[in-house]
């Protein structure tokens, strides 16, 4: 469809996207997590472009931008941070850990220890890290891109269904169509460091705000709460939709449409971001033989016209 | 397709086969009714999709009707009643789903039944009916005999035996009983005499008496009497001997017996009608044939020259005077208990030394005589008397038992024809006929009468229904054009059902939706006359896209209708409220439905101005 106008952010998407070639609904997916103040979990091959992706998204807001490459012998303290004896002032000072950076590559999450890596998910759940008892709160805006290896790689500790739910989207990057490559091997992208500022992080919380404030109107509700309805119909294969999921569903979807440059939401935006949010959630960390196949299905069993 | 589904489908199919129970697999509807629920039962039990269970629904109820047409009969009836009720309440199980519990299934499949009763009644009004009232067999597998036989040999008999088994119930719809001298019930004519025993002869010619085609003006008062026989070995049933029998499977022979065409084990059911027979097929008129004259002489000396006394009068009613005076002045004593007869001269034994007996040898001997006399006479046997049952609130019946069984004598008068005598009467202590029900029976039979009285009622009220009571209701109805104003009726029915179902869908259709959404629907009937819908899921911009690919020159028209219904729909309130929106989601499909209509006209319109139109996708 053509609409009027030119969406706000898509100067943005296409700045990204042109770091990450043939990935554009990626990026926009990515971003739409961004604005709904939720987390990303990207599980694929190594080489396709998780960091990069991660580091376009940090730099374009000109956001703090940090990478943790999780081992099996990191503890929570080495994400967190300590609190540090100062001889010269004779107290503890918190120094803090990556954890306190505005977007934190968490990259093979599933390679920590179950402990380490509940740390992590407890922090992006509540905002903000205790350690001996004092809390501090992580920046704002903070972002999570975590990124898992396949599970029939060794020496995985597979991330539980709870903790599944925290982050709101899942998505696989997958290769690039053939034609990106080409323009990849050619040298014709930019690099993500080459990617200037194009917002501030400022502008990043007006429209994570203002992502808030779009408007749902009472059939689009009744469209999401017949989905999550649908996915917990008895005798359906899958795992039904907790409240959260509708929770993040409706929050991604409403980034969705102010990506798209609307001020409320549609079907079309929640089906756009259904296979992202309720895939991961619908199979429980075992994806299907296709991506999305249980989200499609989901989507096929309730009405879109509305 | 739950579980409650699953088993009312299989209580039904155990009601059908308790219905199957009394049908005859040589009958063709039988063997179809038997055939197609052997093939619901195997496909109830591998039937797994909601399609398959709602086939097999439907199979029970076909097979209900089935057996509703084969087995009219009071009991099955009920069964089919309770079986339909049953396999409906299944079928209401599927569609519903698991919710509701047995009791309101159950009260859901009794007013579908009873929403149906209008249907029914029009349609037991004016279809014609299947099979005229006539003989139908009865779901009752007994193979008893009433106490008639062929051969009438009372002097081998010593004792009768005192059986007092149901044989008959007779009640007369349109009039009142017989008086209680006049109820003799005739069975079987016996006219052939060797001497000790009578036979009935072959060669007897059928009457061509049936049931008028075209019934009388007080036809519905043709039925005189309904009968109701238990299975006996004969093929003759039991008649008052007036009227004409009605249906097609009873014939009335010359001697005036009612023979059956098929011989029978099973209950009967028929009727009698007051319509006097034809000059000519009168049983009574036939003229006497020579056998009934014919008596072996030798074997009864001494009752031969009794009878060649009596041959000297000269008119055959004065004969009978003779005999009748004769038979009373002997001082005759009726017992059920005489003794057998001597093998050689039987009848003289009995009329001349014991001169006691039952009513098979008075009646034997006293024909022998009346041959011997020169008067043609016979042996008739049936019952006598019966006892009257008044039904509660319904109409009595009189109950004939096979201790009831009689034989009396018939001898033809010039000018009168075959007249009934019952030599019985003459002797000093007549077994007085039964007129009283029997009230030592406990109020186990009082029931049993009573359940008979139902029977009888429902026979006479719904297997009575024929075509003939169909035509008469309806003449009473309808007048003289039921022909026309019942066609018109049933047309009127037809109609009146489709619009029914019709406003049903329409009301569905219409009920399940805001006016936006109505208004919408309206706009995708339009593309759906083209073959293009929304695929299951399918968004409204996603789908009008997917038009668009099709007919590139519609995208402005598309274009506008998606982005009035989602702003009406789903964009914050704005000025003009919703009903704004309505008007202009309208207006835009009256554009769309011109446009679609001027490309209809010509088919490659739309793809012509593929090239032209601007590449509007998302």
């Amino acid at each position: 469809m053509t609409r009027p106008g030119r969406p706000p952010l898509a100067e943005l998407t296409e700045a990204i996207g042109r770091v990450l070639l043939g990935k554009q609904h990626a990026v926009r997916l990515a971003l739409a997590c961004l604005l709904a103040r939720g987390h990303l979990l990207i599980e694929d091959l190594p080489g396709v472009g998780k960091s990069t992706l991660a580091e376009a998204l940090a730099r374009s807001f000109g956001l703090e931008f940090r990478r943790v490459s999780f081992t099996s012998d990191l503890l929570p303290a080495d994400l967190t941070g300590v609190n540090v004896f100062e001889p010269a002032e004779a107290r503890f000072r918190f120094r803090p850990g990556p954890l306190f950076s505005q977007v934190l590559l968490a990259d093979e999450i599933n390679r920590a220890s179950p402990r380490t890596q509940s740390a992590l998910l407890e922090a992006m759940a509540a905002g903000r890290v205790s350690v001996d008892g004092t809390s501090h709160p992580l920046p704002e805006p903070f972002l999570v891109i975590a990124t898992q290896n396949g599970l029939d790689q060794g020496g995985t500790a597979p991330l539980p269904e709870s903790q599944l739910d925290r982050f709101l989207m899942r998505l696989s990057l997958g290769f690039p169509p053939r034609e990106a490559e080409r323009a990849l091997l050619a040298g014709e992208g930019t690099s993500s460091e080459a990617l200037g500022q194009r917002l501030t992080p400022a502008d990043l919380l007006a429209l994570q705000e203002r992502s808030g404030r779009q408007h749902v109107s009472s059939a689009l509700l009744d469209y999401v709460l017949d989905l999550l309805a649908r996915s917990r119909e008895p005798g359906r294969s899958g795992l039904p939709l907790s409240p959260r999921a509708g929770l993040g569903l409706l929050a991604a979807a409403r980034a969705w449409s102010l990506i798209e440059g609307r001020d409320h939401v549609i079907p079309d935006d929640v089906q756009a971001v259904a296979a992202a949010v309720c895939e991961h959630r619908l199979d429980g960390g075992q994806p299907g033989t296709t991506a999305g196949e249980r989200s499609a299905a989901l989507l096929a069993g309730v009405d879109g016209l509305r | 397709m739950g579980r409650t589904a699953a088993r009312l489908q299989w209580l039904a199919m155990g009601l059908l086969a308790l219905g199957l129970t009394g049908v005859s697999p040589v009958q063709v509807l039988g063997a179809l009714a038997i055939g197609l629920s052997v093939l619901t039962a195997l496909k109830l039990l591998e039937a797994r999709r909601l399609g398959e269970r709602r086939l097999v629904a439907l199979l029970q109820l076909v097979v209900a009707g089935l057996l509703s047409a084969l087995q009219p009969d009071l009991v099955p009836s009920l069964l089919q009643i309770a079986t339909m009720f049953v396999a409906l309440a299944g079928l209401l199980a599927l569609e519903v789903g698991e919710g509701p519990d047995w009791r309101s299934l159950l009260r859901r499949s009794m007013s579908v039944l009873l929403a149906a009763l209008p249907m029914a009644l029009v349609l037991l009004l004016l279809v014609p009916r299947m099979s005229p009232f006539s003989m139908l067999p009865i779901l009752d597998d007994q193979t008893a005999v009433t106490g008639l036989s062929e051969t009438l040999n009372p002097g081998s008999i010593a004792a009768l035996a005192d059986d007092t088994a149901p044989a008959a119930r007779v009640s007369f719809p349109t009039g009142a009983p017989p008086a209680a001298e006049q109820r003799y019930w005739r069975v079987l004519v016996h006219d052939r005499f060797d001497g000790r025993q009578w036979l009935a002869a072959p060669g007897v010619r059928r009457l061509s008496v049936t049931t008028p085609e075209t019934p009388g003006p007080n036809a519905t008062g043709a039925l005189q009497e309904l009968w109701i026989v238990e299975p006996s070995g004969l093929t003759t049933v039991p008649w008052s001997g007036n009227g004409v029998p009605l249906g097609t499977l009873l014939r009335q022979d010359s001697r005036g017996e009612l023979r059956l065409r098929l011989s029978t084990g099973q209950r009967r059911v028929y009727g009698i009608a007051a319509v006097p027979p034809s000059a000519g097929d009168n049983w009574r008129e036939q003229p006497p044939r020579p056998l009934d004259l014919q008596g072996i002489s030798g074997r009864n000396p001494r009752l031969e020259a009794l009878g060649a006394q009596w041959s000297r009068l000269p008119a055959p009613r004065e004969r009978l005077m003779a005999a009748e005076r004769w038979f009373r002045n002997q001082g005759f004593r009726y017992s059920r208990t005489p003794g057998a007869l001597p093998e050689q001269a039987p009848l003289d034994a009995f009329l001349f030394d014991r001169r006691e007996g039952f009513c098979g040898h008075f009646a034997g001997s006293f024909s022998a005589l009346m041959r011997r006399a020169g008067v043609p006479a016979r042996v008739v046997s049936g019952f006598r008397g019966g006892s009257w049952v008044t039904a509660l609130g319904g109409e009595g019946y009189l109950d004939l038992r096979r201790s009831d069984a009689h034989a009396w004598s018939e001898v033809w008068l010039p000018g009168e024809g075959w007249i009934r005598i019952d030599p019985s009467a003459w002797v000093t202590n007549p077994a007085p006929a039964r007129s009283q029900a029997p009230a030592a029976q406990g109020s186990l039979g009082w029931l049993q009468r009573q359940w008979w009285a139902v029977d009888l009622l429902w026979t006479r009220w719904w297997l009575g229904f024929d075509r003939q009571a169909q035509d008469q209701l309806l003449r009473r109805l309808l007048g003289e054009q039921r022909g026309w104003v019942g066609a018109l009726i049933l047309v009127l029915v037809a109609v009146g059902l489709a619009a029914g179902l019709g406003l049903l869908a329409w009301l569905g259709r219409r009920g399940g939706g805001d006016p936006l959404r109505r208004e919408l629907e309206r706009s995708l009937a339009l593309l759906a006359r083209h073959g293009l819908a929304p695929t299951p899921g399918e968004t409204l911009p996603r789908f009008l896209a997917r038009v668009q690919r099709q007919w590139p020159a519609l995208a402005a028209d598309l274009n506008g209708l998606a982005d009035t219904y989602g702003a009406a729909r789903f964009a914050p309130p704005r000025s003009g409220g919703p009903a704004a929106g309505l008007r202009e989601l309208r207006r835009r499909r009256r554009r769309l439905a011109s446009e679609l209509h001027r490309g209809n006209s010509h088919p490659g319109k739309h793809a012509g101005h593929a090239g032209t139109a601007p590449d509007a996708t998302d």
